[in-house]
């Protein structure tokens, strides 16, 4: 096996090579169409769950009433005014979370480095409570400074993390800085207000899906869809920059911009679904690595962690709604809390096996 | 046809790699100053110097992850700053000193990473790239390890497979940075015969940063030596090798023998113990 082959014992592997990346991409297919099965079976029981007691074939024909014409009095407005946006916008704002979350795992390869966690959500939020406390805003203009506040954190992190390019590793701990000077300021925020405001901006920093409405969920699942179209011409770049920023540029990867679009992708994503749900916790911290989990040695983790984001999210929900029977509870309680014990495995096995990046 | 054939047409029409008046540094710090060097192209050419010398950082420089505070550097004649960086990807690939991968990722996938210059976004992976990469694993021994994990492979294995990579970009030009360090004696040496099969069977130019001088005196067709980001003497070793040159590059009173093997130059060191006989 040391040796040298001599020319004439030289035989052709490309058969080999191309039964081992078929396998690998077999497998991909398989988890992607798992976790779909997964999201449809999750989604149909948000839809049937609940106190009011719905059938499914009620539901179908609620879902088409638009286009039949048929009307059930009291199961539309369940269906269609509660339930439906509900769940939608659970999907839309969990493949939003899980792509950002993933973007930013890969881009700055770091496990640990989700919009979450390096302040981005944070900035977001900051931005929401001094909306809600210092000018009283709310609704649209709530959800426009959550946008603006996310945007300009990921701006000013990129700027300071900046020494001819950025390092992933700059990224990161600038962005936990940045994020700890916005918990301060929060807080401060948070001293000038009033209790009624303080409940007000604190149900919001927990995330929740309460009210959804219809016109939330299309906006939320249009840009999703804008934003994840843009991806496609990225995820190549994407796949070099796992590389490491010197192998990426031998292969000829323009490394600077296509990290620059990618966090600018993730960014926005979660911003624009910050804005919508409240920061739901640890999504974009679990979605990656769990979808990673499944794909085992296959890559392309991007749409595996798009459909585990939003599975987490409606799975999340259906408990946060029926677990406690007569209390409901907001979605990021529940995500907080498996999030938390997932911080602490990933940290543990990070340890144990002594990475560093 | 065999792989191994020298075939100047399928494989590698020389790529003609220089540097002229080149200074590189990082933000303030001046490292490499005023360096102009031509590559010999089919050749293998190494690197040597001491300890931050500017070694890495040159060839950082001529493989364009550093940009030039003043200077070019010249692929076939053309500014390489300004050629689109995909194109020089097809005729100039790089091994860095510590490449990294993602986790868990298997041999073939990541050795297929280096087909990506040569795809695009009509351009779907074909049976020759699986061919291709095939011949890159088969070439550097790790042939029946393709379905492994990169991650349960030995240093040696993992930096043969590293190679592969970089041979699978199927450029004329090949640079690596410290491709021996981390590895034991016989890795070494099994890793630069492979580089000059490289040379000598494929017609593909070479250069290496190497820490081994007496390995680099062997190996090198032409060896470059550097001080403080200078080029201080440059051609086959044993030309350039000598007792005053080792004393200024690396500060060490040496005596130069013949390897008795390949009859190159091997820098013997003589220290302040252990010296059985008077120094000349």
């Amino acid at each position: 096996m040391n040796t040298m082959p001599q020319p004439h014992e030289f035989i052709d592997i490309g058969a080999d090579v191309a039964g081992i990346r078929e396998a690998l991409a077999r497998r991909r297919l398989v988890v992607i169409g798992g976790l779909a099965l997964l999201l449809a079976a999750l989604f149909t029981a948000a839809m049937v769950m609940g106190d009011y007691p719905v059938t499914l074939p009620e539901i179908l024909t609620s879902l088409l009433s638009p286009f039949t014409g048929t009307t059930q009095k009291g199961i539309d407005f369940i269906v269609l005014g509660v339930r439906l946006p509900r769940a939608l916008v659970a999907v839309a704002a969990g493949v939003a979370f899980g792509l950002s979350g993933v973007l930013f795992q890969d881009v700055l390869r770091n496990p640990l480095a989700s919009p979450d966690i390096i302040g981005i959500t944070i900035g977001s939020a900051t931005a929401a409570v001094a909306a809600i406390i210092v000018l009283h805003w709310g609704g649209g203009w709530l959800a426009s400074a959550a946008l603006v506040g996310g945007l300009a954190t990921a701006g000013l992190i990129y700027l300071l993390a900046w020494q001819q390019g950025v390092s992933p590793y700059r990224v990161v701990l600038v962005g936990i800085g940045i994020g700890a000077v916005m918990t301060a300021m929060m807080s401060y925020i948070f001293t000038r207000a009033r209790l009624v405001e303080v409940q007000e901006a604190v149900t919001w920093l927990t995330g929740s899906l309460n009210g959804s409405q219809m016109k939330d969920a299309v906006q939320l699942g249009a840009e999703v869809i804008v934003l994840g179209l843009l991806l496609i011409p990225l995820s190549r770049a994407a796949g070099a920059l796992e590389l490491g920023d010197d192998t990426a540029r031998a292969l000829g990867s323009r490394v600077e911009r296509a990290r620059f679009l990618l966090l600018g992708v993730g960014v926005t994503l979660c911003a624009l679904a910050t804005a919508v749900t409240g920061p739901i916790a640890f999504v974009s911290l679990m979605a990656g690595p769990i979808a990673r989990l499944l794909l085992g040695p296959s890559g392309g983790a991007i749409v595996p962690a798009a459909l585990t984001g939003a599975a987490v999210t409606l799975c999340a929900d259906l408990i946060a709604q029926h677990l406690f029977f007569s209390v409901q509870l907001p979605v990021g309680v529940v995500t907080g809390g498996i999030g938390a014990l997932f911080l602490i495995a990933m940290l543990i096995t990070a340890n144990r096996t002594g990475r560093t990046s | 046809m065999t792989l191994l054939a020298f075939n100047p047409e399928t494989a590698r029409t020389p790529t003609h790699l220089s540097a002229d008046k080149l200074h590189l540094g990082y933000r303030d710090r001046k490292i490499v100053h005023d360096l102009s060097v031509n590559i010999p192209p089919h050749r293998f050419t190494v690197i040597v110097g001491a300890n931050a010398c500017g070694k890495s950082t040159l060839l950082r420089g001529l493989a364009r992850l550093l940009a030039p505070t003043e200077g070019t550097v010249l692929l076939d004649g053309k500014s390489i700053h300004q050629m689109p960086t995909g194109d020089v990807a097809q005729r100039m690939g790089l091994l860095p000193q510590t490449p990294v991968a993602p986790q868990s990722i298997l041999v073939a996938d990541l050795v297929g990473r280096g087909r990506y210059p040569h795809q695009g976004w009509f351009r779907r992976w074909t049976r020759d790239d699986d061919r291709i990469v095939g011949e890159a694993l088969t070439l550097t021994g790790v042939g029946d390890l393709g379905g492994r994990a990169l991650d349960e492979l030995s240093g040696g294995q993992r930096q043969r497979v590293w190679i592969a990579m970089a041979l699978a970009q199927e450029t004329g030009l090949l640079l690596l940075d410290e491709p021996t360090t981390f590895l034991d004696i016989a890795h070494q040496v099994e890793v630069l015969d492979l580089l000059t099969d490289l040379t000598r069977h494929q017609g593909r130019t070479i250069v290496a940063v190497l820490h081994d001088l007496n390995l680099a005196c062997r190996y090198a067709d032409n060896l470059i030596a550097m001080k403080d980001g200078r080029i201080v003497a440059e051609g086959a070793p044993r030309e350039i090798v000598t007792p005053d040159l080792v004393e200024r590059v690396f500060g060490l009173t040496a005596r130069i023998v013949t390897d008795p093997v390949s009859d190159t130059p091997m820098v013997v060191p003589l220290g302040r113990h252990h010296v059985a006989i008077a120094a000349e």
